[in-house]
């Protein structure tokens, strides 16, 4: 050891000393510079950021709000629904998972895995991963079976809205379907799997329905587990709101149409509620809420009858002759007739080098207003046309609601179209001319309405000159969005015209005559296509895509409930007979209570739960012929 | 002159021994919170508190050991063991199992060893003796000598792969150089080319290793590796804010977003659980730890005592300024412990025992001197 001891440096170094007494003097500033950086002066932010880590905040669903037709029926409900999930952490063995599941389901495997790749990024781990949107009891026996064998697997209970009636309200209702993307970033208060409407009424109060969603706050620790949660708003259910459609009413539309293409429209004059608002033909509500296939989707989309176009709100078609009742106020409004007045009908009217003719070969001979009127003479009305111009025919078309919006709260309803000089030039860079003055007196050429639009013009007729705004909810204040310029005596001219239209014996409308029921109406026919020669030999048989539209627009009146009724029928041929039945058929419904109802529909409706239903409706038919307004309908 | 005297027992430095328990003692209780995990309303702690208890009783043993030979014995077997480290490192690759995708350790049977941690050692005995000779300050040709015994250890330990040890051995003969000191001009010189030549290293580096580096640099472009690390390592830091979440309610860790809690990160659940203001304590009582063992280099009776009471103090020292650089997210993820904060069995034993030596260093200087 002596000759360690011994050794050069009998000191240990100076400068080593001073380094390591250095070294501990710059660790500590170092650290405690960057410690009350972190704690103290980033503290706050850090918390923050732990909190986050921390806590979730969950959304607890919120039941939608029913649906009711102005009796109390039920329309749409929510209903327990059972889905296939799948937990990605519990499963082993994820393709051959599938697999199974396809083959107790019958799914081809291409399409699972679809839907698998497709949610995988939305879901959390231990999450279930929806598959099966819809379970029925044959599949879940078989998989509660088999799932112990197969860990993963799971089957969940859902709530899913539940359409009672499924084809006979889609138009009106519309459907719920799965938020989508767009959807959600422009609703933050919309998670992934939250319903929305999509279309109709479900859509157009879907805030209302939808209710409030609960929240709570739930613990989690790093792989999302929760470990403890506390509630912090209660679930608000969805508001329940009832319609003014008549399901009776309703079903009975659907029932004269059916095997047709067309609409019906039944309105309350006063105050614009809507008791039927039907299109044929329809689809179930139904479909869309347990997630439709593409090729459900592309034959609902294909269908060359078009059933998912309400063709209440979105059909646009020449008015016709239904038209002549617009020119009729017009020409009163404007004294450019006098209702004794006479004018020949020949048949046919030369101006230039064309020739405009009647609907009657040889002609109604000496007509005066009402006359013109009952029995539709085109001539009278080719004259009135010339007489008024477009520009005084479009701007009291436009006062009466034609060719803008209704108002009534469905979706992407149409405006239509009623043309003017400018518009014209606008569109064909072409001048109006005076022949399409005719063109436009009874309603062809460019005019294109809707049902709904007609019906709230005849409405205003009756109601003198109120335009409301159609309501699909029951009880709500009239809208008199605008007022049409029509003295009480012009009102009394045109609506004895229109009576005398179904009670004279040279009426169009005879066929709408209803015992004991003040009934006034007008047809109307609306070409399709302009008719050749030869069609026009063909008579009754022409090909259906060339058949005139059949319209009648009428109301109907016993002590003091009145109701305007619109029918409107593809390709019907002759107004009356076309569209009368129809609007005879409602007429008996709503003031005789005479119905030869269907059996109920229950497609898309086959379990025994709607039993109940169906008892409840026929408890409510009797009702009809003493119904009185609903509050706020009076006169 | 008997390895133990009882005069001794007078001498022996009780402020080092306080300090050491006072550390030992936060790291264990800190260790039982961040044992902890929340399960639904309760809290179940795992036995690795128990565990260092039983490893600190083992390594008490170890420091009672070291405490009671003639250290100044371990200057002949310096060389006789560095080679015993370089065969057994060289073993490694063909005999050693492979844990975690590393293969660092030789199966003995009744237990495992890293012939990594001896690898510390025996650099720290070689490095002492080497330069507790040296006439002078060293030129260009001792320290490449030096640098060279030291660098050979040290490839082996870094291609196990074990980046954080290999590193310490290198760094704790790095310090005892500076310790002995090297010439002025040389100083400069490398001080110019160290950061030039450093890049260089990059390209030895593993995959994993270089993600962590630029993770560090950038902890956005790896937010689920380590740069995820580094992350909820400050957020648990950092929202301790001024005193702490409490004993035992550090939600970081015990949800268990703070990863490798009992381990590399533990000095995180002090700082979420106690705040800056326990930092601080801890803080400084590394400092204190580190300055009584600078002391008893500076106090030394000869040269070879003083250079291995350095070669401990740069043993602690690099291993605390990098786990809390690291767990501050100042330096990359590397896997070294915190001394006494950090569970791990061997190196408890290994910190209790060298500190044995220390305290035996310190004790026989009065020994000698009553001579």
């Amino acid at each position: 050891m002596k000759n360690l001891h011994s050794g050069y440096g009998q000191e240990p170094p100076r400068m080593g000393v001073g380094l390591l007494q250095f070294l501990i003097f710059g660790l500590f500033c170092l650290f405690a510079v960057r410690l009350w950086y972190l704690q103290i002066h980033l503290g706050q932010v850090f918390l923050e950021k732990s909190r986050n880590n921390q806590l979730r905040t969950e959304y607890i669903f919120a039941p939608r709000g029913f649906l009711r037709d102005r009796n109390g029926e039920l329309l749409a409900v929510n209903e327990p629904a059972f889905v296939l999930g799948l937990v990605r952490e519990d499963c082993d063995d994820i393709p051959a998972t599938l697999n199974k599941i396809s083959e107790w389901t019958g799914i081809p495997l291409e399409r699972l895995k679809d839907i698998y790749a497709r949610n995988k990024p939305k879901v959390k781990l231990f999450e279930p991963l929806t598959l099966v949107p819809d379970l029925d009891f044959e599949h879940i026996a078989k998989i509660e079976g088999g799932s112990l064998r197969w860990p993963g697997v799971e089957i969940l209970s859902r709530t899913r809205r539940k359409y009672i009636y499924g084809h006979l309200l889609s138009h009106v209702l519309g459907y719920v379907a799965e938020a989508n993307e767009a959807e959600m970033q422009a609703d933050p208060s919309l998670s992934l799997g939250d319903f929305v409407g999509k279309q109709g009424l479900e859509n157009s109060l879907d805030v209302r329905l939808r209710g409030t969603k609960g929240r709570r706050m739930i613990e989690v620790d790093v792989s999302g587990r929760r470990l403890s949660e506390e509630l912090q708003r209660e679930p608000k259910a969805g508001e329940e709101v009832f319609l003014s459609i008549d399901l009776g009413l309703q079903q009975l539309g659907h029932k004269v149409l059916e095997g047709k293409a067309g609409s019906v429209v039944v309105m309350d004059p006063d105050t614009g509620e809507i008791y039927a608002l039907v299109s044929e033909p329809s689809y179930d509500s139904n479909t869309f809420t347990t997630g439709l296939s593409s090729a459900q989707w592309a034959e609902l989309r294909d269908n060359p009858m078009h059933p998912l176009q309400n063709r209440a709100t979105q059909g646009v078609y020449p008015p016709g002759s239904v038209f002549k009742l617009l020119m009729a106020a017009d020409a009163l409004h404007e004294n450019a007739i006098d209702p004794k007045e006479t004018v020949q009908c020949t048949g046919e009217l030369a101006l230039g080098n064309h020739v405009f003719r009647c609907w009657k070969k040889g002609g109604h001979g000496t007509v005066n207003f009402q006359r013109a009127l009952v029995e539709s003479c085109d001539t009278y009305f080719y004259k009135l046309g010339m007489k008024l111009g477009v520009d005084r025919i479009s701007s009291y078309a436009k006062l009466a609601g034609l060719g803008a919006l209704t108002g009534i709260d469905l979706p992407h309803e149409k405006t239509g179209l009623i043309p003017s000089r400018e518009w014209k030039l606008k569109r064909f860079g072409v001048r109006w001319t005076k022949g399409e003055d005719l063109n436009l007196a009874i309603g062809q050429g460019y005019t294109g309405t809707t049902p709904l639009q007609i019906a709230r013009l005849v409405a205003a007729l009756i109601n003198g000159g109120k335009i409301l705004k159609p309501q699909l909810m029951r009880g709500i204040a009239p809208v008199v969005q605008s007022t049409l310029p029509l003295t009480q005596e012009h009102a009394a001219i045109l609506k004895r015209a229109m009576v005398a239209t179904v009670e004279d014996p040279h009426g169009t409308c005879r066929r709408a005559l209803t015992p004991g029921v003040v009934v006034g109406a007008k047809t109307g026919s609306a070409q399709v296509v302009r008719l050749t020669d030869d069609l026009k030999r063909m008579g009754d048989s022409v090909p259906y895509k060339y058949r005139d539209h059949a319209w009648m627009a009428g109301f109907g009146e016993r002590g003091n409930r009145r109701f305007v009724v619109v029918a409107m029928v593809e390709h019907g041929m002759h107004g009356a007979s076309g569209a009368g039945p129809v609007v005879k058929a409602m007429l008996n419904a709503l003031f005789l209570g005479k119905k030869e109802l269907p059996p109920r529909d229950v497609e898309g409706a086959e379990r025994p739960a709607e039993a109940a239903a169906r008892v409840g409706v026929d408890a409510v038919e009797p009702q009809f012929p003493d119904v009185s307004h609903e509050p706020g309908g009076a006169q | 002159m008997s390895p133990i005297d009882r005069r001794m027992l007078y001498h022996v430095n009780w402020a080092l021994v306080g300090v050491m328990g006072a550390l030992f003692l936060i790291g264990v209780l800190n260790l039982y919170s961040a044992s902890g995990v929340r399960v639904g309303e309760g809290v179940s702690v795992e036995p690795y508190y128990q565990k260092q208890v039983i490893w600190g009783v083992i390594g008490l043993f170890g420091l009672v050991a070291f405490m009671s030979f003639d250290y100044r014995r371990l200057s002949a077997v310096a060389w006789p063991l560095y080679a015993v480290t370089l065969l057994l490192l060289l073993a490694v690759p063909f005999l050693g199992k492979t844990i975690y995708g590393a293969r660092r350790w030789l199966d003995f049977g009744l237990f495992s060893f890293q012939p990594s941690e001896l690898a510390k050692f025996s650099v720290l005995l070689l490095g002492a003796r080497i330069l507790s000779v040296e006439p002078e300050r060293l030129d260009l040709k001792r320290l490449a000598y030096i640098l060279g015994l030291g660098l050979l250890p040290t490839l082996m330990i870094i291609k196990q792969p074990d980046l954080g040890t290999g590193m310490l051995v290198l760094l704790l003969l790095g310090g005892l150089i500076l310790y002995r000191g090297i010439r002025p001009w040389l100083f400069r010189s490398l001080c110019v080319l160290v950061p030039v030549l450093l890049p260089l290293a990059w390209f030895g580096l593993k995959d994993y290793q270089k993600r962590r580096i630029l993770a560090f640099l950038d902890p956005a472009t790896d937010p689920l590796g380590s740069g995820y690390h580094i992350l909820q390592s400050e957020i648990a830091m950092g929202s301790g804010r001024i005193f702490g979440k409490g004993f035992m309610a550090g939600t970081q860790s015990q949800l268990r977003f703070l990863p490798e809690k009992h381990t590399d990160f533990a000095v995180a659940v002090l700082g979420e659980e106690w705040g800056f203001f326990g930092m601080m304590v801890l803080l400084t009582l590394f400092c204190a730890f580190l300055y009584q063992i600078a002391i008893v280099a500076r106090d030394a009776k000869d040269p070879f005592d003083s250079y291995l009471a350095a070669g401990v103090f740069f043993y602690f020292f690099w291993q605390v300024l990098i786990n809390m650089g690291m767990v501050l997210g100042l330096m990359p993820v590397v896997g070294v412990p915190l001394p006494f904060i950090s569970y791990g069995g061997s190196a408890t034993l290994v910190n209790f025992s060298l500190l044995g030596l220390v305290l035996n260093i310190s004790m026989r200087r009065f020994l000698f001197k009553s001579n």
